[in-house]
């Protein structure tokens, strides 16, 4: 048996899978204070279901993969180590100088955000490095000594390592490496160019203040997450999600905790991906998980799953850079409680305030008085004010009617369902939003793409989104209201290997190429057989980063082939290149020179199954069956079928408008779209 | 359709295609950046996107540098109008003519109209960008001691036909190749520009095919409409009065001996919801680079007024309706006349523009304006020229090496990074190990300077020293530094910031000062030491909030020496406010004069 456990804000989601493939949700609430109590309590929770004590259960358990905000929640609260910062004398700015950049030119409320770690605990190392490499000035032994005392004197539980070049020659970091382990033993530090061998210094130097600053905390996390499974009965592997979708053993991330930034939301994209490919033909996934407050969209491509370098934590040139490789994830504040209000000058505005789950939307009757879209929905007839959460909680529709009424129909001059519908439609446009930011805005067509909903709020207005972005399918996936749990269960062991390599079209040189992809090649073997997993099944897929010259960004070019031969092979490889360039930026240059700058390879091996088997069907819920009036704009007050998504037969075809219900979620369809209920168990829409 | 008969849109409908025109300019802004093949386009981010609407107004300029777009844009548009009434589909223009509504002629503008199926023009979209190199008779793309074009010596186009039915005029392309430094990297650039204009076009097609023109014309006029309404909102809750204020140039070859002085004098009427800047009362146009554009002139009055408008007012034609910035003919601010240079007229003198029109507001309201804003452009931001030792090949290129100039507003202390007033602080700064890839130089400090803050309630930033040098071959430096005797001033009892310097460190060590408006070689083996300015203070320093003080002498920006003599804070041994000593001295202080700098 396997088990996924997500801890989120708010729920601390579990997905048992047993030996057959069946899977099964349990939902705790989450405990901020002691995380491990939180999956305790949903493991104790699944444990009863299955009529077992919790060792027990846990010790018919195998594997247990966890996604975890516990990094990401200690950054935002300020609860890190307090850290140095070691870097090259002369340059004792670069976390409070950045990148530079901003956001809002006009807007001086907003104060500049202060460094990582202050300036207070920097320290300057007498040396440098230059761009070949080369030492201008050699590592002052003797003075850096006398630095590492007074770092010690300062108090700090952690030490980041960030000297210019060190990416060309890390003989000095290095160096300090060995110091700072026989000066200050007990002292967990990083070397950025190990952990994030990039060019351009602020990104490597964030990337290491961030990750040396989790060091003490995730180190006491994660070894207290594994020996508490253990004396709970536990005797499996347990593996962490990282920011990359990929997981890691908790030990190892122990030792490099910024990948665990993103762990957990990273996880939604590769659920989407399987529903992508086992429900549709089509090129392209965007997958979109709406929660109460964020909407997260990220996007699958022929079975790849974009990466960003540019990760911030907080918004852009407000928050800091993690400097790492992270799946692209794009969050929006848009969701269920989502504020609306009409300002001044008379324009309807939904988000990013928004009710959370106190005081709520208005309906939940918990003191919210601001109308949010969950109210609109509930106005506009799509939610059962009886049946929210499966009948666990009771909605207010005249509370809910009320508010709308008074802040956004009267302002607006429109009737109360007009402004409800207005208010799905301005969200729904800030969604929209999200995703072109992560298509269009990449030069992507979304009429490629299937959407795939996820999340308890995605039912609302996911139609409308999918046909305003011209997706042709809409995907809602029955494990949706835990997305991101099922996609830890379909997560492989990953890890990722880049080299940096110029090479240029002029001056290509076809053996130096083969023999660097035939050395990334041998790193994938080595990591394939250390995971104790066959060749046959791991995959491995190679891809360069290459610019025309001149540029400085590059755009990642998966490589068709992972050895060149001739002159054809490198024509080939250029037409990609410009035919990309084309695609994404409108034009392409041909008579440019293209350069070739940094070469991937990643490798994935499967863990046991690397697809999803189905939920058992709710009794309970499929013998339901009714309609409502629901408003649509366009039709106006309609009656609307209700259906329990277990009810419905596989492959009928039926028109909208129609409401389709499951334990978790409530899933709208408009009267232009159709919809069928699909062999995977997702509610499958033609929008 | 005439605007009666105009559908009229709902706050939803208007929400949601103002999103979508703001995400046409952010499409475009990220083309330019991620294909743009010079440094101060791929690293430094120094170009702009922005709509203007068939009647030639701005619509949207989402993410842009402020002093691109505020005016001008408008401009440019109403010039090619009248000089091509009969655009087509496919069509774009090349314009760079500071006497015709842009910016200055570093500022190479593409000019797309976008024309729908009946061969209607309906918008425009423009994607401005600094360039590298602009043909100049010296290495810099801002020639401060220019007499005239002749002299400044930058190729001029006044909406030049470069592309026709999406087909580039390559003997435009065979004629910039041969006047413009590194010539592929100009036409990479020309192309990355494009690229983002033909994304522009693409995206209002859609838009036009799938709501319809009448609709999207409509959206504009109410779009502008509500922008209005939005900014007569925010002038009403203003406190009204007159001030003026001044804001003064260094010398340097080319202007009087004191420097050039900008008057302006601002008028808020809440009443009739209007902010009056009046800019005639300045000298006429010099024999020099500085002179400032009509766009620029009136972009950073505007920009002025903006800086202390509710942030949330769109600032497009609408929102502009509000403001009147009164200009002089043939003024070294206001209209200068051909032939005269307005080389560098984005940044210098615009600067002294915006500054004087916030002191002006400062002087009205408590509320309201800023400090002086540090000046630009220090050797930090040199364009630096040579031939690469490494490869052979010519370079030329802007620097964004460091800079700061943020100054305190009436809440808030500074934004660090503002490289300079009409900027914002948009445009990013170099990388130090990109900058040494790209360009064979080796940078040895980038720090900030304690003690070099304007002083203030809420305080300016602290200055910057940047030293860095060639490496392996001479290097050809250019640079307008201003600020050298007239630092950034404080508002309302702020002080000042620590003026500017620059020096060549010889190869013995010893420092030797430059000149302000420089244009030397740098040797193997030595340095420009750079010295830029931070930005003035606002409000008595003696006001500032203790713990503010104390964090910054934490953090090594002020020595508890200036904490004690100019903030009245006195911290304990181990830098913690030390309330009742800080309340004595406080007290005492009390109607003595202010301390200077």
């Amino acid at each position: 048996m396997r088990i996924a456990c997500d801890t989120g804000g708010t729920f601390t989601d579990l997905i048992v899978e047993s030996d057959d493939g069946q899977i099964k949700m349990y939902k705790a609430a989450t405990v901020p204070q002691d995380p491990v109590q939180g999956m305790l309590d949903a493991a104790t929770v699944a444990a009863g279901d299955w009529k077992l004590s919790l060792p027990d259960f846990l010790g018919r358990c195998d594997l247990l993969i966890h996604g975890t905000t516990h990094a990401i929640n200690a950054i935002i609260t300020g609860r890190t180590a307090r850290t140095a910062f070691l870097t090259t004398a002369g340059h004792p700015d670069i976390l409070v100088l950045r990148e530079g950049g901003r956001a809002e030119p006009f807007n001086f409320h907003v104060p500049y955000p202060s460094p990582y770690i202050p300036r207070a605990l920097t320290f300057e190392i007498p040396e440098r490095i230059n761009a070949a490499g080369a030492i201008v000035t050699a590592l002052d032994e003797e003075a850096t000594g006398r630095i590492l005392d007074d770092v010690a004197a300062s108090g700090v539980e952690a030490i980041a390592v960030c000297l210019l070049w060190a990416i060309a020659n890390p003989v000095h970091e290095l160096r300090i490496g060995d110091m700072i382990r026989q000066r200050l033993p007990d002292v967990p530090f990083t070397l950025a160019h190990q952990l994030n061998p990039t060019l351009r210094e602020y990104r490597r130097a964030s990337a290491a203040a961030i990750d040396s600053s989790l060091k003490p905390l995730m180190g006491r996390y994660l070894s207290e997450l594994t020996s508490r499974l253990a004396s709970s009965g536990f005797k499996g592997r347990t593996l962490v999600l990282t920011s990359q979708g990929g997981m890691m053993d908790a030990a190892e991330l122990a030792k490099q905790p910024i990948h665990a930034i993103n762990s957990g939301p990273s996880m939604a994209p590769i659920a989407g991906r399987y529903y992508g490919a086992v429900d549709s033909k089509l090129p392209l996934a965007i997958v979109a998980d709406t929660g109460g407050t964020t909407y997260d969209v990220s996007l699958v491509r022929r079975g790849r799953i974009p990466k960003t370098r540019e990760t911030w934590i907080g918004k852009p040139y407000r928050g800091h850079m993690t400097g790492l490789p992270s799946i692209d994830i794009k969050s929006v504040g848009a969701g269920g409680g989502s504020i609306a209000r009409v300002d001044k000058g008379g324009l309807l505005h939904v988000g990013p305030q928004s009710a959370g789950s106190v005081p709520g939307p208005v309906c939940y009757a918990a003191g919210g008085t601001q109308p949010t879209l969950t109210d609109a929905c509930l106005v506009l007839g799509y939610l059962d004010p009886t049946f929210f959460l499966g009948g666990r909680m009771k909605l207010d529709p005249d509370a809910a009617r009320q508010a709308i009424e008074s802040t956004i129909a009267a302002p607006l001059k429109l009737d109360l369902y007009a402004a409800a519908a207005a208010i799905v439609e301005v969200a729904t446009e800030n969604m929209v939003q999200a995703i072109e930011e992560i298509t269009i805005n990449q030069g992507i067509d979304p009429s490629e793409a299937a959407l795939i909903g996820g999340g308890g709020a995605a039912g609302f207005n996911s139609v409308w989104i999918a046909r305003r972005l011209n997706c042709p399918l809409l995907i809602m996936p029955e494990t949706g209201a835990a997305l991101s749990a099922a996609g830890a269960l379909m997560s492989e062991l990953r890890d990722e290997y880049r080299e940096m390599f110029l090479v240029t079209s002029d001056a290509w040189n076809e053996p130096a190429v083969n023999s660097l992809l035939a050395k990334l090649r041998e790193r994938c073997v080595a990591f394939v057989d250390r995971a104790g997993a066959s060749l046959q099944q791991a995959r491995i897929e190679f891809a360069v980063e290459a610019r025309y010259a001149g540029q400085v960004w590059e755009i990642e070019l998966p490589l068709k082939h992972d050895h060149y031969a001739g002159e054809a092979d490198l024509a080939g490889l250029l037409e990609d290149f410009h035919a990309h360039h084309e695609d994404v930026f409108a034009v392409r240059d041909p008579s440019s020179v293209v350069e070739f700058v940094c070469w991937t390879a990643a490798v994935s091996c499967p863990l046991g199954r690397n697809d999803l088997g189905r939920m058992p069907a709710d009794p309970a819920a499929s013998r339901r069956s009714a309609s409502r009036q629901a408003f649509f704009a366009g039709s106006g007050i309609v009656e609307t079928p209700v259906f329990a998504l277990a009810s419905l037969p596989e492959g009928d075809v039926m028109r909208g408008p129609a409401i389709v219900e499951t334990p978790f979620t409530t899933i709208v369809i408009d009267p232009r779209a159709s919809f069928w209920h699909g062999p995977s168990g997702s509610l499958l829409i033609k929008p | 359709m005439d605007r009666a008969t105009a559908p009229l849109l709902d706050g939803a409908r208007l929400s949601i295609i103002a999103n979508r025109f703001g995400g046409v300019c952010r499409k475009m802004g990220n083309t330019l950046l991620r294909t743009g093949r010079s440094g101060v386009l791929n690293r430094a981010k120094d170009f702009s996107c922005c709509i203007v609407t068939a009647d030639c107004e701005l619509l949207t300029a989402e993410e842009s540098l402020p002093i691109h777009v505020l005016s001008g844009p408008d401009l440019m548009v109403r010039w090619l109008n009248s000089v091509h009434p009969n655009v087509k589909r496919g069509d774009v223009f090349l314009h760079n003519s500071p006497y015709h509504g842009n910016s200055h002629p570093a500022d190479h503008t593409l000019l797309m109209p976008v024309v729908d199926d009946d061969g209607v023009h309906r918008f425009t979209v423009l994607a401005k960008a600094h360039q590298a190199d602009i043909g100049n008779s010296i290495p810099t793309t801002y020639h401060g001691t220019a007499r005239d074009v002749y002299e400044e010596g930058a190729l001029l186009f006044p909406a030049v036909k470069v592309v026709e039915n999406y087909k580039v005029n390559e003997d435009f392309v065979r004629m910039c190749r041969l006047r413009i430094r590194v010539p592929d990297q100009w036409h990479g650039d020309f192309l990355a520009m494009l690229g983002a204009a033909y994304i522009g076009e693409r995206e209002i097609l859609a838009m036009g095919q799938e709501l319809g023109w009448d609709k999207l014309s409509a959206f504009c006029r109410q779009w502008l409409d509500y922008s209005e309404s939005r900014m007569i909102e925010a002038i009403r809750a203003m406190r009204g009065g007159s001030a003026s204020a001044t804001s003064t140039h260094d010398a340097i070859p080319g202007t009087p001996k004191d420097g050039i002085t900008v008057t302006s004098s601002v008028t808020i009427d809440p009443d009739r919801a209007m902010i009056d800047v009046d800019l005639t009362d300045n000298p006429d146009q010099l024999a020099c680079g500085l002179n400032v554009s009509e766009a620029c002139t009136r972009t950073s009055a505007m920009i002025g007024v903006f800086n202390s408008v509710d942030p949330s007012v769109p600032k497009n034609a609408g929102a502009f309706r509000r403001i009147a910035v009164h200009l002089k003919e043939g003024g070294v601010v206001g209209i200068p006349q051909h032939p005269i240079s307005c080389s560098a007229s984005t940044t210098n003198l615009a600067d002294r523009v915006q500054n004087a029109t916030q002191l002006a507001l400062a002087a009205i309201s408590e509320h309201l304006g800023m400090g002086e804003i540090g000046c630009f452009c220090p050797p930090s931001t040199s364009v630096v020229s040579g031939i690469d030792p490494r490869s052979g090949k010519a370079y030329v290129n802007q620097l964004f090496l460091g800079h700061t100039a943020g100054a305190g507003y009436a809440s808030e202390d500074a934004w660090l990074t503002m490289l300079h007033a009409g900027n914002g602080g948009m445009c990013f700064m170099d990388s130090i190990e990109l900058d040494e890839v790209y360009t064979p130089i080796l940078v040895k400090t980038r720090r900030l300077i304690a003690d070099s803050e304007g002083a203030g309630q809420y305080r300016g930033a602290p200055g910057i020293l940047v030293e860095f040098g060639p490496v392996g071959a001479a290097m050809q430096a250019v640079f307008v530094a201003d600020g050298n005797i007239n630092n950034p001033k404080g508002a309302r009892g702020g002080s000042a910031a620590a003026p500017s310097a620059q020096f060549i460190r010889q190869r013995d060590g010893t420092l030797r000062p430059l000149p302000q408006y420089c244009d030397t070689w740098i040797g193997d083996g030595e340095t420009l030491v750079s010295v830029a300015c931070g930005g003035g203070g606002y409000g008595s320093a003696a006001n500032r909030d203790p713990e503010r003080v104390c964090k910054d002498v934490q953090e090594g920006l002020v020595t508890r020496q200036r904490a004690e003599s100019v903030y009245g804070t006195v911290l304990t041994p181990d830098l913690q406010v030390d309330i009742e000593a800080t309340e004595r001295l406080r007290a005492a202080n009390e109607g003595r004069a202010t301390v200077p700098r």
